[in-house]
């Protein structure tokens, strides 16, 4: 684990940022998280350090990744690409945020991480240098679709950062695409600031090749008013992780979270959500699917809390799981803290394989049985995917989750 | 109707009913019944000093005459125990125990052998009585044979004869040791082994009485059988251990209740419980907890750490788990079936209240491991004062468990606005083909039926306790009719006072 043997030799490197050194002096009493904690004891181990094996990459090599055509109407954005953008149009804006400004606000995320809850964030805030982080200020309505990507080389270690602060009243759509190399891993922290009666529809599609690994975390924070839609798909990492944290700060926001995670060959995927309502009236739709096949371990950890200041909250979970090997394994754990009273909160988790019956009826109509399971398993795929937004039809995310092996 | 309810319904009576400040004062009133087996019964105990030793343990298998397999048993457990650490995973925060401040081994004085309930210290007697268990014989209309342990020792079993008659052997673990030393070989520590866990260990170690049950093969027990366990010193914990063994095609249906004196001070409590049930046998075990909880500042009380575990040997086999959990300071307890035979079935029904400053983390795990084998977990968690109710449960599926099923349901309510209510269900799946599925949901008193059965003319009392009966029906109406009757009273007077 190179990553973790540097941390800890310390060396004062002058190139750092203010960031970078208050995160690896955070991270150097306890470089590792706790592997017996709730959040970790899943986590394979060797895949974890094989995760922290490659040295870290600070310059891209541009040009490996094959990226859809972009159409004219979105604007695309590529992390650790120099991107420079200050678009102010009659309609919005958006703009990159100064360093005092980018400074300011992650230091004060950092003030609330515990290092165990955080890890990967502070892992990435440790690693990202100035070149992979950016920070956007989106402002006013009309914005055409936003597609920003993160990518790693084969190799080595790649950090980036997105910060986005989105201003009163604004509304997006926005895809994140998360790409894996081969042999590579990937940090990728996103912060999200939802200002009041904003709203974003945000997906976030990451797919990786041979041996590639991902630690992916979100930390959304939503004002009074907004409204925030996720739809996720993570799939092709040997390992792969894939945070979530959303806080609705003062309550009365609306969250809707759709994703899945699909595992093949001996692949381990993860998901952990953590939801937080810190005020009335707020409300949460989540729906987090699962499928593991061949000798792949596929997990989803969800918790939601409902401090005595909630009343009112609606939030439900569902996690809905498809098991298609014996040597597969699935774990999931939908959990729910309440104090609040006056709430409606449900959860529910189902694990089991294709239907049958379903099966049985397509084959009396003519349907092969591997048609007939795509039939299913599309059918399955497609209430996620509908849910992402824009340009995903470029992505062809359908045709690749059920014909790739 | 609680005198309580009465003078704050009147009071109340002059505002409007449906308003929300009122209903909740009036339910959390409601809430405050005090404890009613708080007594201590003034009798001659025989205690040895706190501590624990090597010495302590070899001192409490020597008072209780046991064979040397016994004793090397519970050095070994001793042993782990000490390497052990206590567990801290649960969602409850206590002060730290010293187990060097408790009292191992408690007895009544008595004569050394009782040939009749004639012979127990009329005292005890009394004391049961008061707390309404049949133990004489003119209560045989009950039906119900009752193994009475008090402290760290057994009292009393009745009904022995009669169920000699049927080969069925139901006696203190005490005298099973040294009666059916056999058996109490073969089976202990085989479902719980002392390594288990930290309280498992500590229990294996100085475990001090409790029930033996036997059943051959082929017999339906013709009674339910019962124990009741009552703690009477505050320094001394309370280590009791069950067997409890179904032969082929036999059955069985077991009552357990408890209660303890009001101390200020926590008393604790760590049980073991071990049920087997083999080829076509089925065990229905069930638990009416009523420890005293401490007092409404969270002074006092009994901290319930217990170890429950039944496996299913043989196929067809069933155990079923049904518990109605009201007292505890502290409790900490997930009664599990580990299903080995193929088409076995567990089930898990629990209600548990808590209020004032208790906390509760208790749930089941269901260990599929045979094939077919069936599970069903319905839990029913009712949060009121400052309390904390957890549900937390396991699902596992192993990887020969083709063709199971599970189904969890668990639903919580809570009652004001600072008790808090937690679901943390685990489901773990190494099997394609079988199914899992869990639900959850939290809620409260519905303001809008309780205004509807009040415009029917039923008082407030009797609404909240028809809403509060109704959300635990499922559960009630898998308890033996001897125990619907006590949980349904226990409930009346926790919640109830009224609500029930």
């Amino acid at each position: 684990m190179k990553i973790i043997e540097k941390i800890k030799a310390n060396k004062s490197d002058d190139n750092l940022t203010e960031i970078q050194k208050i995160c690896l002096h955070k991270l150097q009493s306890s470089p590792l998280p706790n592997p017996k904690s709730e959040l970790w004891r899943l986590s394979n181990k060797s895949k974890l350090s094989n995760f922290l094996d490659y040295s870290v990459n600070e310059k891209d090599s541009k040009f490996d990744i094959p990226y859809p055509k972009n159409s004219q109407s979105t604007i695309r954005l590529i992390i650790g690409d120099n991107c420079q953008i200050k678009l102010i149009e009659k309609n919005y804006s958006i703009q990159q945020l100064s360093e005092d400004e980018l400074q300011k606000y992650i230091k004060e995320q950092i003030s609330f991480f515990k290092q165990n809850e955080n890890w990967s964030d502070l892992l990435n805030l440790s690693l990202s240098c100035k070149n992979n982080i950016l920070g956007l200020k989106i402002n006013g309505s009309k914005i055409p679709p936003i597609e920003i990507f993160s990518h790693a080389s084969s190799n080595s270690l790649n950090a980036k950062t997105l910060v986005i602060f989105l201003e009163k009243n604004c509304d997006i759509e926005l895809l994140q695409v998360n790409l894996g190399k081969e042999n590579s891993s990937l940090t990728q922290s996103t912060f999200f600031c939802l200002k009041e009666n904003s709203s974003v529809n945000h997906g976030v599609v990451s797919y990786g090749e041979n041996r590639s690994n991902l630690l992916n975390s979100l930390n959304v924070i939503q004002q009074k008013n907004s409204a925030y839609n996720l739809g996720s798909l993570h799939f092709k990492f040997n390992y792969a992780r894939f945070e979530i944290s959303i806080k609705q700060s003062a309550g009365n926001a609306k969250t809707n979270i759709k994703g899945m995670q699909i595992t093949k060959k001996d692949e381990q995927i993860s998901t952990y959500t953590k939801i937080e309502f810190n005020g009335p009236n707020g409300f949460l739709d989540q729906i987090n699917k699962s499928l593991a096949d061949d000798k792949s371990h596929a997990i989803f950890e969800g918790s939601i809390i409902v401090p005595k200041i909630a009343q009112r909250t609606d939030a439900s979970q569902l996690s809905r799981n498809l098991l298609l090997s014996k040597l597969a394994q699935i774990d999931t754990k939908p959990q729910l803290e309440i104090i609040a009273d006056d709430v409606k909160c449900k959860h529910g988790a189902t694990i089991s394989q294709l239907n049958e019956e379903e099966l049985f009826y397509m084959r009396t109509r003519g349907i092969t049985l591997t048609e007939a399971s795509k039939l299913q398993l599309s059918s399955y795929f497609q209430e996620i995917i509908s849910f992402i937004p824009i340009s995903k039809d470029k992505w062809d995310l359908l045709d690749k989750l059920l014909n790739e092996n | 109707m609680g005198v309580s309810f009465v003078k704050v319904y009147k009071a109340n009576c002059n505002k409007l009913f449906f308003d929300n400040m009122v209903n909740e004062n009036l339910v959390k009133d409601v809430v405050k019944e005090p404890y009613k087996y708080g007594f201590v019964t003034d009798i001659e105990t025989e205690k040895i000093e706190k501590g624990l030793n090597e010495d302590i343990i070899k001192l409490i298998s020597q008072k209780k005459e046991e064979p040397k397999f016994l004793l090397d048993f519970r050095l070994k457990a001793f042993k782990k125990w000490q390497k052990m650490k206590e567990p801290d995973w649960a969602a409850l925060g206590y002060k730290k125990i010293d187990y060097q401040d408790i009292i191992y081994y408690s007895a009544p004085k008595q004569k050394e052998k009782i040939s009749s309930l004639d012979e127990v210290d009329p005292k005890l007697l009394e004391t049961f009585d008061k707390l309404g268990i049949p133990l004489t014989e003119q209560k045989k209309l009950t039906n119900v044979a009752v193994d009475a342990v008090f402290d760290s020792v057994s009292i009393a079993t009745t009904f022995r004869e009669e169920l000699a008659e049927h080969g069925v052997i139901f006696c203190s673990i005490s005298e099973a040791v040294k009666n059916h030393a056999d058996l109490i070989e073969k089976y202990l520590g085989t479902v719980v082994p002392a390594s288990d866990n930290y309280f498992a260990a500590l229990n294996s170690a100085v475990f001090s009485d409790g029930s033996f049950v036997y059943i051959p093969k082929g017999i339906t027990c013709p009674m339910d059988l019962s124990s009741y366990f009552r703690i009477n010193s505050g320094d001394s914990g309370q280590f009791e251990r069950t067997l409890i063994i179904a032969e082929e095609s036999s059955s069985v249906s077991y009552l357990e209740g408890c209660t303890a004196p009001m101390f200020d001070t926590n008393t604790l409590h760590a049980a073991v419980v071990e049920l087997i049930a083999l080829d076509d046998a089925s065990i229905k075990y069930s638990t009416v907890q009523n420890w005293y909880a401490g007092d409404e500042e969270g002074i006092g009380g009994i901290f319930n750490f217990v170890t429950k575990r039944g496996k299913c040997l043989g196929k067809r086999s069933k155990i079923s788990w049904s518990q109605v959990e009201t007292g505890s300071a502290i409790t900490w307890k997930y009664p599990s079936c580990l299903l080995l035979g193929e088409e076995s079935v567990g089930e898990f029904y629990s209600v548990a209240l808590t209020n004032n400053l208790q906390q509760a983390d208790t749930g089941t795990k269901m260990i599929h491991i045979g094939p077919k084998t069936k599970s069903t977990i319905v839990s029913k968690g009712i949060s009121a004062g400052n309390s904390k109710n957890s549900y937390r449960g396991l699902v596992k599926m192993g990887t020969k468990a083709t063709g199971s099923r599970n189904y969890s349901q668990c639903d919580s309510m809570l009652i004001g606005d600072q008790a808090s209510a937690n679901t943390f269900p685990y489901i773990k799946s190494q099997q394609p083909n079988s199914e899992i599925e869990h639900e959850a949901s939290t809620c409260r008193i519905s303001e809008d039926q309780l205004f509807y059965l009040q415009s029917r003319g039923i008082e407030f009392e009797e609404a909240v306790s028809m809403m509060v009966s109704g959300f635990c029906r499922d559960v009630f109406n898998q308890l033996p009719m001897e125990f619907a009757a006590e949980a349904d009273k226990l409930l009346a007077l926790k919640l109830e006072g009224s609500v029930g």
